[in-house]
């Protein structure tokens, strides 16, 4: 569905992604995970039109390198960022009705704003001004938006960042219906390797925007490379 | 404040101003004060669309507003066109010039697009008094001093009869308004705050930055334009003046005292700034001194304007904005 090809950005000197090549199938929830540092938001930044680099990336067949953002996301590419994003100025309603007007490829839909309120937890405080939400409001409301463009690939980016067990909990579950009861594809930046063994079926592990390994978690994570990247090398 | 809000305040602005000449329409002094109070709520009300809204720090409002009132003058003076159909030409002229200054604010951000942006008001001045400027009937340093009267259906305004005048003004100011009202309340309002808070967010849920940042151009510098054609052909002369610090500051009072951001706070803003000033001035030298400190208290009470004021007294009453 999504696939990734020699994909190389650099910033000056810096190379934060290194011909990196992967490819996420359509229904899956797919795993990226990695030091501080070690590229996964700026391939985030690639993917959806941020910025520029080398290499292709293309969508369903169709290649999007180069797309403006806004294209990107008509396309059916919706994503989160690890710093809570949400609009001061609209309310939790608005704030979702943006995805819907300018991001579904289908038009404004306002049932589907509405189910989309539900199935974030949000009806109640719709009215609201986003400043007054907490983190987990916030995050949610972040999904709500992506989810109202009617994604096909909804990529997010460290969403449990910040949050306590029992919000973990809760995101994973939103997750979890997302994929499962909406169909669609999810992408995950995660540092909490149970979130990303629970939750996904392949595992990219990047570090300075290198691939380290891809495949199943559990043998992922077992992986001695992952493991040095991660815990530093046992030999001296 | 919620559209209804915004819809019943400025109604109420509008109707009360309506009535004005009622009681001042025997004073021509006064109706000119009037008129000037109901040119800069519009020049104003754009600016606040622009940076208030759309976030964008652009200080190129005067430059816009000087651009339409000399393209609106020459057209007229040169080409024979009549000044109300000159109006609309010079507000497409400084759309395009608008649109042009947009593009590379594209890329930048905050004080960078003031940079910008005041730059091409630095470089007007000399431009209008240099030769270019000259070459296109300008005027030069001596500026423009026999611009066309305004003729409307054979009826020609005159600054002598000043009621007429008013209502033309008023109807212009009451119609961009309400352009500027239905743009907030439309989708395009939403881009334009959406884009303000969070710019990546609100391009990757699929709102064109390019776009709608290009829009706010147009739409602004169509509107002030268009109202410095209407200046123009008022007061009939023209000069680089108007580029001075004074008017300048003005802008920034009317914006200050009705609430940046804070639509139709630009409009009322106007009215009490240019009144105020007026009303200051047997101070002379000591005016703009005067005005100067009554900001910087109106800035220390009130951060969000006289709109401000009243959204804070309405969520009293209401309890219903609880932080």
């Amino acid at each position: 569905m999504l696939r990734v090809t020699n994909v190389t950005k650099k910033f000056g000197a810096l190379t934060a992604v290194n011909n990196l090549s992967f490819e996420v199938s359509q229904g899956q929830v797919f795993g990226i995970a990695g030091p501080n540092g070690a590229g996964k938001s700026t391939l985030y930044n690639l993917i959806t039109g941020l910025y520029d680099f080398k290499g292709t990336i293309s969508f369903k067949d169709q290649d999007i390198t180069g797309m403006p953002p806004h294209v990107i996301a008509r396309l059916g590419i919706a994503r989160t960022f690890q710093i809570p994003q949400t609009f001061p100025s609209l309310t939790v309603e608005k704030s979702i009705e943006v995805g819907s007007y300018f991001g579904s490829q289908k038009g404004f839909d306002k049932d589907h704003v509405d189910t989309v309120l539900a199935f974030t937890n949000l009806a109640a405080k719709r009215d609201a001004p986003t400043g007054s939400l907490n983190l987990l409001d916030k995050k949610m409301l972040m999904i709500g938006a992506a989810l109202a463009t009617r994604p096909e690939i909804l990529m997010l980016d460290e969403p449990m960042a910040g949050s306590n067990a029992s919000e973990i909990i809760q995101l994973m579950d939103l997750i979890r219906r997302i994929n499962q009861d909406l169909g669609v594809t999810i992408i995950i930046i995660e540092h909490f390797m149970k979130v990303l063994t629970e939750l996904t079926q392949t595992l990219l592990i990047i570090e300075t925007g290198t691939e380290i390994c891809c495949g199943d978690p559990r043998e992922v994570t077992s992986d001695p490379r992952v493991i040095e990247c991660y815990l530093g090398d046992s030999h001296d | 404040m919620d559209h209804k809000r915004i819809t019943i305040l400025l109604a109420v602005i509008w109707a009360i101003v309506a009535l004005l000449p009622l009681f001042f329409g025997g004073t021509n002094f006064i109706m000119h004060i009037l008129i000037m109070c109901l040119i800069w709520s519009v020049v104003a009300s754009c600016w606040d669309l622009i940076m208030g809204f759309a976030g964008i720090f652009s200080f190129g409002q005067v430059a816009f507003f000087v651009m339409g009132s000399y393209a609106s003058a020459i057209i007229s003076g040169q080409f024979g066109i009549p000044p109300i159909f000159a109006v609309f030409i010079a507000g497409g002229i400084t759309a395009a010039i608008g649109i042009l200054v947009g593009l590379p604010c594209l890329k930048l951000k905050g004080a960078y697009i003031a940079l910008v942006t005041f730059a091409v008001h630095m470089i007007l001045e000399p431009v209008l008094k240099g030769d270019i400027g000259r070459a296109i009937g300008t005027g030069g340093t001596r500026g423009l001093l026999t611009i066309e009267p305004m003729t409307i259906f054979g009826y020609t305004f005159t600054t002598a009869s000043p009621v007429p005048y008013f209502y033309l003004f008023f109807l212009v100011a009451v119609v961009c308004s309400v352009i500027i009202l239905v743009v907030i309340k439309s989708h395009w309002g939403t881009a334009f705050l959406a884009l303000k808070d969070s710019q990546e967010f609100a391009i990757c849920l699929g709102v064109s930055a390019f776009k709608y940042k290009l829009m706010v151009f147009a739409l602004t510098s169509f509107l002030t334009g268009m109202m410095g054609g209407f200046y123009a052909h008022y007061v009939g002369m023209l000069s680089t003046r108007m580029l001075g610090i004074d008017l300048f500051v003005t802008l920034m009072v009317i914006l200050v005292i009705g609430g940046v951001g804070k639509f139709p706070g630009a409009v009322i803003g106007a009215f009490i700034t240019i009144v105020v000033n007026e009303l200051l001035s047997p101070l002379g030298p000591y005016r703009p001194i005067t005005m100067g400190a009554m900001v910087v208290v109106l800035v220390l009470l009130l951060p969000d304007g006289i709109v401000g004021l009243f959204e804070r007294l309405f969520s009293k009453n209401k309890h219903s904005i609880t932080h």
